[in-house]
């Protein structure tokens, strides 16, 4: 890996690790392997979002080329949002991107990704079965997104009836994922749903 | 670049406000202590090799790291600490570029044949300047002119003629220009 990378990535380290953020629990930064080229990140849900109380994980990879050129960020944590895949995590972000600026550091990527999760633009989207859910049935969007919170990333919203209806897909042998992502996507219309597994 | 680190990570009891004051001068790039340090017209500060290779980065979107204003190699202004040995322009010093640089751009915008060296230029130079040519050895200061040969002599009538023979010529030629 280059020199300036390593070194960028080691004083970036040492930011997030003494920064207010970290003592607020917000986000987290942590080294996978020794040579600074992936790091596992962590940011806690913004408050006042279906997000709110979940932990949500995230695969950074630091190029050669860095801080030239963005990290490659994804989520690990399966997250419903309309910029973010509900399948690889992939997310769609300019700053990730075109809008990159070399003075951007981990700690700003993660903040920002964490105001991401706060304001969505659906215009621009990386997951469209989501983003349209969040245009056309706000309240539906904020229902699943909670839901989804409440499973991966730990948040304290149980939806019982949600539940229910995966119970009612699992019983029919559909793997407990797969029938989450077919009634999300059908706002948890358990028939549409169906047929659509069993198409 | 041992040195530079250390105040960085310093752990002496007036450390913390040390700190704070190293951060002043680091590069916005690499967060290392500025070296060849240029600020941006917006005031950023960065090592010149870091925001050479920003630049070289992305050549269509010359803007500056931390704010994003639109900034170029032209219009940055290096900074001079006292002491320091080399009062060279850090962008004299070419860092260590990427293989296969094109030339700047800017040869290639605005007009062909205004700047020096393109050919259409260099022809009506030449015709503008042909006569005047002659009359250079009239225009020696500074320069003494071989003397003149002594009166009588064939030298002598020869230098009249062919002084004459110029005389005409350009006579000749400025009249042509004149009607040209």
């Amino acid at each position: 890996m280059a020199n300036i990378a390593a070194q960028r990535i080691k004083r970036e380290f040492k930011e997030v690790i003494k920064s207010e953020e970290v003592a607020k629990c917000a986000i987290k930064v942590e080294l996978v392997n020794d040579n600074y080229t992936e790091l596992k990140g962590e940011i806690a849900g913004p408050p006042e979002t279906p997000y709110e109380g979940g932990t949500f994980v995230l695969e950074i990879k630091v190029p050669e080329t860095y801080p030239f050129n963005p990290p490659k960020v994804r989520f690990i944590t399966k997250i419903w949002h309309p910029n973010i895949s509900s399948v690889t995590g992939a997310i769609c972000l300019d700053i990730l991107k075109d809008q990159w600026a070399a003075a951007m550091t981990l700690r700003t990527v993660l903040l920002s990704l964490q105001a991401l999760l706060a304001a969505a633009e659906p215009d621009d989207p990386q997951d469209a079965v989501v983003a349209k859910q969040f245009k056309e049935n706000q309240d539906m969007f904020r229902q699943t997104a909670r839901h989804w919170t409440f499973v991966y990333a730990g948040g304290p919203h149980k939806n019982s009836d949600f539940e229910l209806k995966i119970r009612r897909l699992t019983d029919m042998g559909i793997e407990d994922h797969q029938a989450r992502v077919a009634l999300s996507s059908y706002n948890w219309d358990l028939e549409r749903a169906t047929e659509q597994l069993f198409s | 670049m041992a040195a530079a680190n250390e105040p960085g990570s310093s752990k002496s009891s007036n450390g913390e406000e040390k700190e704070k004051d190293e951060t002043m001068l680091e590069c916005n790039i690499c967060l290392d202590a500025a070296r060849d340090a240029v600020v941006s017209m917006c005031g950023h500060l960065f090592c010149w090799p870091c925001l050479h290779q920003w630049l070289e980065t992305r050549p269509n979107r010359q803007v500056c790291p931390v704010c994003k204003a639109a900034i170029s190699k032209e219009k940055v202004v290096p900074l001079y600490g006292r002491g320091s040995t080399k009062q060279e322009d850090p962008r004299n010093k070419v860092p260590p570029r990427p293989p296969g640089q094109r030339s700047e751009p800017e040869n290639n915008s605005g007009f062909p044949g205004f700047g020096f060296g393109d050919g259409g230029f260099h022809m009506s130079f030449g015709i503008g300047a042909f006569p005047f040519g002659f009359f250079t050895s009239t225009f020696n200061f500074g320069e003494p002119r071989p003397s003149a040969a002594p009166r009588g002599t064939p030298q002598f009538e020869e230098e009249q003629f062919l002084s004459k023979v110029f005389l005409w010529v350009a006579v000749l030629f400025i009249c042509w220009l004149l009607m040209a």
